[in-house]
């Protein structure tokens, strides 16, 4: 009876995406989007991998920065296959975009998570600030900074990449990561400043956190 | 801590709009003062600048054989079906009752609303506007055939509904209301557009799958019964 109610529901979801599809959007930007959701969440894998394809270069980039290069395409596989196992509870309440990142990021998290693991990771990393220190390699600040994301404390980094590259709030972040809010405001910060020596090295005096 | 380490700590909250209306004005009174917390905030905001724009870039090797061989499992739900008795109970895989009938409801409305939007396509071959070469048929839209075939086997599988686990009744009747709004969708598409032979070869097939969804769920109930 369980299979059966999961297997209504990919049904409802896809329905009320086919509603939802837009009546005056171009073929490619809306209907096609929705349709490849739809397609497959009913079990089409040539619609899924149409939205694999569509978003792995925004996932991949999602899982390197949280998870600072590490296993990054094995972590991104993982995201793909959720997403397929979880794609009939998604119901259209939100982008499919913005569902999907969600849910790589509870995948990044859950591969790091354990609270010995993630107390060390909000404290650990003080001796970042000389690595982050070293002059830029290239005239693209843009690429610098994702190189330097690498060199952040695990905690510091996946804060910044919530807040300041995906958009996550405070309240989602401290949630997301079991933290409280104060702690992934003092963590951004201390994100932010260590990436400040970084792109401004010829000014950059001794950081101090 | 100084007083400068105090400001410079609230500086991320302070541009994140964090701050309490106090608070910002604390801030921005001592910004006024000291210039080392001047240039901190600039390089805050520099730094926020480029995270919003960092680009994108997929991995160097194609992902998708491992996440295909993956695919496999955890979406093979199979139904049961209630029967009156443990030696009869019947099954079918779920996909087989949803996937036609899903994959039409969604390709009917977008390929209907293609077909009516006109414009160029370049993964739909060009119909619009083609006239049906005489050795076509299209569809019968007034099939007296289609028509009492389904009546037939709608009276079939009304009269065996309470055969079946009322879920799965639910489930079919989904899919009989997604074909029945493909066939509708279909119908009204035509009517401005008799001619269209993409239009035309779409109601078959919903027709075609609305009589195979149908028998197939009559050939459970009367097997049940049997």
């Amino acid at each position: 009876m369980r299979a059966v109610t999961a297997t209504s529901l990919m049904l409802t979801g896809a329905t009320r995406l086919h509603a939802q599809m837009p009546q005056s959007a171009t073929p490619q930007a809306g209907a096609g989007a929705a349709d490849f959701v739809a397609l497959a969440a009913g079990g089409d894998v040539r619609a899924f991998e149409q939205l694999y394809r569509t978003h792995l270069p925004r996932v991949h980039s999602l899982v390197r920065r949280m998870a600072g290069g590490r296993d990054t395409d094995e972590i991104t596989q993982d995201v793909f296959v959720r997403v397929w196992q979880k794609l009939g509870t998604f119901r259209g309440d939100s982008a499919f975009a913005t569902w999907l990142h969600r849910l790589a990021v509870n995948v990044v998290i859950e591969r790091f998570r354990t609270e010995a693991t993630r107390r060390q990771r909000m404290h650990e990393g003080e001796d970042v600030f000389e690595i982050l220190a070293a002059p830029r390699a290239t005239g693209d600040l843009a690429m610098d900074l994702d190189t330097a994301l690498t060199k952040l404390p695990d905690g510091a980094r996946e804060i910044f990449v919530l807040h300041d590259v995906e958009g996550f709030k405070h309240h989602e972040i401290a949630t997301m990561l079991e933290i409280s809010a104060g702690t992934s405001k003092a963590q951004l910060h201390r994100a932010r400043m260590m990436l400040r020596k970084h792109l401004r090295p010829a000014q950059g005096a001794p950081i101090t956190t | 801590m100084t007083t400068q380490d105090t400001y410079t700590d609230r500086l991320s909250d302070y541009l994140d709009g964090e701050l309490d209306p106090g608070g910002t004005a604390q801030v921005e009174a001592h910004l006024e003062g000291c210039e080392e917390c001047r240039k901190t905030l600039a390089d805050l905001r520099l730094v926020i600048a480029h995270a919003a724009n960092l680009q994108d870039a997929g991995p160097d090797a194609d992902l998708w054989p491992g996440v295909a061989a993956c695919l496999g499992d955890g979406r093979g739900h199979v139904a049961q079906f209630r029967a009156p008795s443990p030696s009869k109970r019947f099954s079918f895989t779920m996909p087989q009752l949803v996937a036609a009938a899903l994959a039409l409801m969604v390709l009917s409305g977008s390929m209907v609303w293609l077909a009516r939007l006109g414009g160029e396509r370049t993964d739909f071959p060009a119909v619009a506007g083609q006239a049906v070469r005489p050795e076509m048929t299209p569809a019968n839209l007034a099939d007296a055939h289609f028509d009492e075939a389904i009546s037939d086997l709608q009276q079939a599988l009304d009269s065996g509904r309470g055969s079946l686990d009322p879920e799965t009744v639910r489930v079919l009747e989904q899919n009989l209301l997604s074909i029945d709004n493909a066939i509708e969708q279909c119908r009204r598409a035509l009517a401005a557009d008799p001619a269209n032979v993409y239009l035309n070869s779409h109601l078959a097939e919903a027709k075609k799958r609305k009589l195979a969804l149908l028998r197939r769920a009559t050939s459970i109930v009367a097997e049940i019964k049997g």
